[in-house]
């Protein structure tokens, strides 16, 4: 059997950090991902943060991958942070930069399958200099133990053994499960995030959203785009692309269930979100059914060819770096020769096959992902035997106002876990009092950690800041009080303080609930709001064309395995899945996985992995 | 874990560059020739094949592996792309305007020749070949060729190891017998054989270290077929050593009379479109089948 100093298994944002930092700390690992590709299986919103803390040291992405800020796999810096409050075609706007800007050194919107293909290219690169490296496509099943150290049995490759074990299989951890290390989440504790990418060419973006080139934009909803759950939605510019989707409490859509797209859905038929994500769309004319078979086969293969032109020029056209290059390669002399080709391509299109250019956005990819609140689910000791929990897996995910972090918290946690392993290796010893304990010591003094249990008095004041300017009494007479109360610095030292002592987690129901989430934005959007009307009327793809845009490799048998076809959680789930995986046949439910894009959302009353290496959902964007 | 390329174990790999017959890439003459000129060229499929097992001795032993293939110097083409498979360490171009018109018998005169300039004396333990090319071939080249060398020859080979201690290799073949198709045999014979890979062949990696010597090999062969022309010896009748009365047309006994086109069969099968929707029609269909599996359905 082969041999390892540490093996991890998952390459997500966390798990390949821990690959760098052990690389970088000369210590042997490889990492183990079942997708085909590190990236192709993971999803965000996102933003990624690197965190400036008030008080202890956090381990950002610059610091582990020091090439980050040359090559910035990423799409955009946000420095724009808007929180929307919505009421029909009513808006009330506040401006949120602040609390985007806190404690932040930044924060990039990043899409996964570019931001962890990047990770992994530089974690490989210098994990093979210790003769370790990435296996993908490669699933774990099970583990043993065989004095001391961990036997690894995988579906793909023969047994190997290693002597520490960093678990970065994410929120759906099967290491987890199979260890019995912690409790499956419980829908009061995640949230499920659904989103999908919008195409809208550079530029574009830009004019739109009013930001320069190396600017971003990051804009979130609440109110009745909500449809009454717990959440919220988020629209975030990419480089090209849009990312538009919606985060809601997963108890609130246990509660009243309501298809995850339609929550996407909500989001995009809002007037304000409808006029952010409109973009010019050829729309193919029906072809003339008494021309001759082979006219007809002509017409339909020249129109698609000459709309994948005029798509590729005119995003071209609209990219200050693919003009560049287009003049460049010689092929045309000027910006106003791209111009005057995109014109004639338009024109042909136009007058030869009648294609029409109308006003209404595009969709690239949908997906979703259960996300863990570390409020309610962090593991208080994240290790077991020589196994250590790092991100995801461990259910350290934050949600504070409107930010999410993940990405930066796994970060952390996989630099804390490579750090502890790097001493085991050196005292040679892996056992819990040293290697766990240890782990488990300097997750505790992470910042993230207080972050999850309190809350920061000079954070709460960036809202309070921004709502200054909301007259009072329309918040009703409960919020009014607060916002009083609050105002003052020393009562809010005083309430945040108490609060804190009560009890982060006990207060929580009180903070995060209908009102305000939904009830207080749509009472603030009706009275104070601004207008806006939407110039068209999106067409959204309906569940089966998102689906069929999706890629898989197919596998024939389930990665899933319902248990209790007749329990009221699985017939939630004919709802709740966001592809329709589930349906009611004779009062069972039953599963047809093909569609399945491995939220969890699913995960807690069924029999659930991961699918075998390579098979499943392979996102493009993530 | 094989982290270098070791002289414990040398291969060759004989590679062919041929028409592209996929869709949209293959043109006829009006006589149903290819036209050559019209139709792209890529590295035939069973070489493909080839140089994947190639590079399976490269990822599981740390073979040093060497390409060579005869033709014009556009074959070049066929080199890099090998190479790209199967991260050769050097690649052997056999072109000589003497070799034009060569048959399967002229031809294993040159491979012979060509793997006896293979670094380190020629000293090659394993030769691998392609089943066979796809425009015209025959299937000879490579058990002549294995029988020039001197080589122990295995055809259709679907899966193969080697014991580098008493330099055996044991090799899975794909075998037809008195009618019976897909019969496993296994062979077991002393280093060097000369291996025609089956197109079934796939290389499976199946231990963590040979993965990833798959993805360190596999980043090596990109950065290398970059700058194939670095590996790359273009070697003539002359450089190879071979007597020109054994090459090109003149060592060619074969004697192509004309290719018949094969008339295309008449089915015999009758077709209808059945409604999914029909129930009546299904039941027709099952019990259709019901019928020809004679009572084989289960269910
Ligand atoms: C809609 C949405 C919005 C979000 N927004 C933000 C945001 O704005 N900012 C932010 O910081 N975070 C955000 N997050 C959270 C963030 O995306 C996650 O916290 C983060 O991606 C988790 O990373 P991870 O490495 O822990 O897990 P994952 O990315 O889930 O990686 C786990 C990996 O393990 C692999 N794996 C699992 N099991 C096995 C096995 N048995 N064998 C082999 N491999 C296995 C999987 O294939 C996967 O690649 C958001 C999440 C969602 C869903
Ligand atoms: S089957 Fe389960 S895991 Fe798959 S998409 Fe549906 S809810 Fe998510």
């Amino acid at each position: 059997m082969e041999h390892y100093d540490v093996a991890i298994i998952g390459g997500g944002s966390a798990g390949l950090a821990a690959l760098k930092q052990l690389s970088n700390l000369n210590k042997q690992a490889i990492l183990i991902e079942a997708g085909k590709k590190a990236g192709s299986k993971n999803i965000s919103g996102g933003i990624l943060y690197s965190k400036k803390p008030k008080h202890g040291k956090t381990f950002n992405v610059e610091d582990v991958y020091p090439e980050f800020l040359q090559d910035t796999p990423v799409e955009r810096r946000i420095t724009q942070y808007m929180l929307h409050a919505t009421s029909r075609d009513k808006v009330f706007t506040m401006n949120l930069t602040a609390a985007h800007e806190y404690q932040a050194n930044f924060g990039y919107s990043v899409l996964l399958n570019k931001l962890n293909g990047w990770f992994a290219k530089q974690a490989s690169e210098s994990a093979e200099r210790q003769g370790g490296g990435i296996v993908s496509g490669v699933h774990v099943r099970s583990l043993n133990w065989q004095n001391e150290k961990t036997v690894i049995e995988t579906d793909e490759i023969e047994p190997f053994e290693a002597k520490a074990v960093i678990a970065a299989d994410g929120v759906n951890s099967e290491l987890a499960e199979m260890t019995g290390a912690r409790a499956k989440f419980t829908p009061e504790q995640l949230y499920q995030g659904v989103k999908v990418i919008v195409k809208l060419p550079e530029e574009i973006i830009e004019q739109r959203f009013g930001i320069g080139p190396d600017e971003g934009a990051a804009h979130l909803f609440a109110g009745d785009v909500t449809l009454n759950h717990i959440g919220g939605g988020f629209l975030y510019t990419n480089l090209d692309t849009l990312s538009v989707g919606a985060v809601y409490h997963y108890d609130s859509l246990m509660e009243r269930p309501s298809e995850p797209y339609t929550l996407v859905n909500a989001l995009i038929k809002n007037p304000l979100v409808a006029e952010f994500i409109k973009d010019q769309v050829a729309v193919k004319e029906e072809i003339d059914k008494n021309l001759p078979k082979e006219e007809q086969l002509r017409t339909r293969f020249a129109v698609s060819k000459l709309i994948k032109t005029w798509n590729e020029l005119r995003d071209s056209y609209h990219s200050r770096a693919a003009r560049k290059k287009l003049i460049e390669s010689g092929k045309y002399k000027s910006e106003e020769e791209i111009r005057a080709r995109l014109d004639y391509v338009q024109n042909e299109l136009a007058t030869k096959y009648y294609t029409k250019f109308v006003t209404d956005y595009v969709e690239l990819e949908y997906g979703a992902k259960l996300v863990p609140d570390g409020k309610r689910c962090a593991m208080k000791k994240p290790y077991y035997k020589n196994i250590l929990f790092v991100g995801d897996a461990a259910g350290r995910g934050i949600f504070i106002g409107p930010r999410i972090e993940g990405l930066n918290v796994g970060i952390d946690d996989g630099v804390r876990a490579a750090n502890a392993v790097a001493r085991a290796i050196d005292r040679n010893n892996f056992s819990t009092q040293f290697m766990g304990e240890s782990y488990s010591q300097s997750i505790e003094e992470s910042p993230y950690t207080r972050d999850m249990k309190e809350i920061d008095k000079d954070y709460l004041k960036i809202f309070l800041d921004a709502a200054k300017d909301v007259p009072k009494d329309i918040i009703g007479q409960r919020y009014g009080m607060v916002f009083r109360l609050m105002s003052s610095g020393t009562l809010r030292g005083l309430a945040v303080g108490f609060a804190n002592i009560l009890g982060y987690d006990k207060l929580l129901p009180l903070v995060e609930s209908e009102d305000t989430y939904v009830q207080v934005p749509i009472e603030l959007a009706e009275k104070t709001g601004r207008q806006v009307q939407a110039t068209y009327e999106p067409t959204i793809p309906t569940i089966a064309q998102r689906i069929a845009q999706l890629k898989y490799d197919d596998d024939r048998v389930s990665h899933i395995k319902v248990l209790n076809p007749k329990s009221e959680f699985m017939k939630k789930m004919v709802t709740l899945c966001p592809t329709l995986c589930y349906s009611m046949e004779g009062g069972d439910v039953t599963l047809q996985h093909e569609a399945c894009i491995e939220c969890g959302s699913c995960a807690k009353e069924t029999e659930w992995r991961h699918p075998r290496g390579e098979k499943g959902v392979i996102y493009q964007y993530g | 874990m094989t982290s270098t390329t070791t002289k414990d174990l040398n291969v060759a790999v004989i590679v062919k560059l041929e028409p592209d017959f996929s869709e949209g890439n293959v043109s006829y003459n009006a006589d149903g020739t290819l036209n050559r000129a019209e139709t792209k060229s890529i590295l035939g499929p069973h070489s493909a094949i080839a140089s994947n097992a190639a590079f399976y001795a490269k990822v599981k032993y740390g073979a040093r592996v060497a390409v060579g293939t005869m033709g014009p110097p556009i074959a070049e083409s066929a080199l890099q792309q090998a190479q790209l498979l199967c991260d050769a360490d050097e690649l052997h171009l056999y072109s000589d305007r003497l070799f034009a018109g060569a048959d399967t018998l002229a031809t294993a005169e040159v491979l012979k020749a060509g793997v006896s300039k293979v670094e380190g004396d020629g000293k090659v333990d394993i030769v691998f070949s392609g089943h066979r090319a796809s425009d015209g071939e025959t299937g000879q080249t490579g058990p002549q060729t294995a029988w020039k060398l001197g080589y122990t020859f295995l055809g259709h080979v679907i899966d193969y190891n080697v014991d580098l201690q008493s330099r055996f290799v044991r090799a899975k073949r794909l075998i037809s017998l008195q009618g019976f198709y897909d019969i496993l045999e296994e062979v077991e014979a002393p280093l060097p054989v000369f291996i025609s890979i089956d197109p079934s062949y796939k290389a499976f990696f199946n231990t963590v270290s040979q993965r990833l010597a798959f993805e360190k090999y596999q980043k090596e062969a990109r950065s290398r077929a970059e700058n194939y022309k670095q590996f790359l010896k273009v070697l003539n009748t002359q450089q190879l050593g071979i007597d020109p009365k054994l090459v090109g047309l003149p060592g060619s006994p074969t004697i192509v009379y004309k290719v018949e086109r094969i008339p295309k069969a008449k089915a015999s099968r009758k077709s209808e479109v059945i409604d999914g929707a029909n129930r009546d029609q299904l039941t027709r269909v099952a019990a259709n089948m019901y019928e020809v599996l004679g009572g084989m359905v289960i269910k």
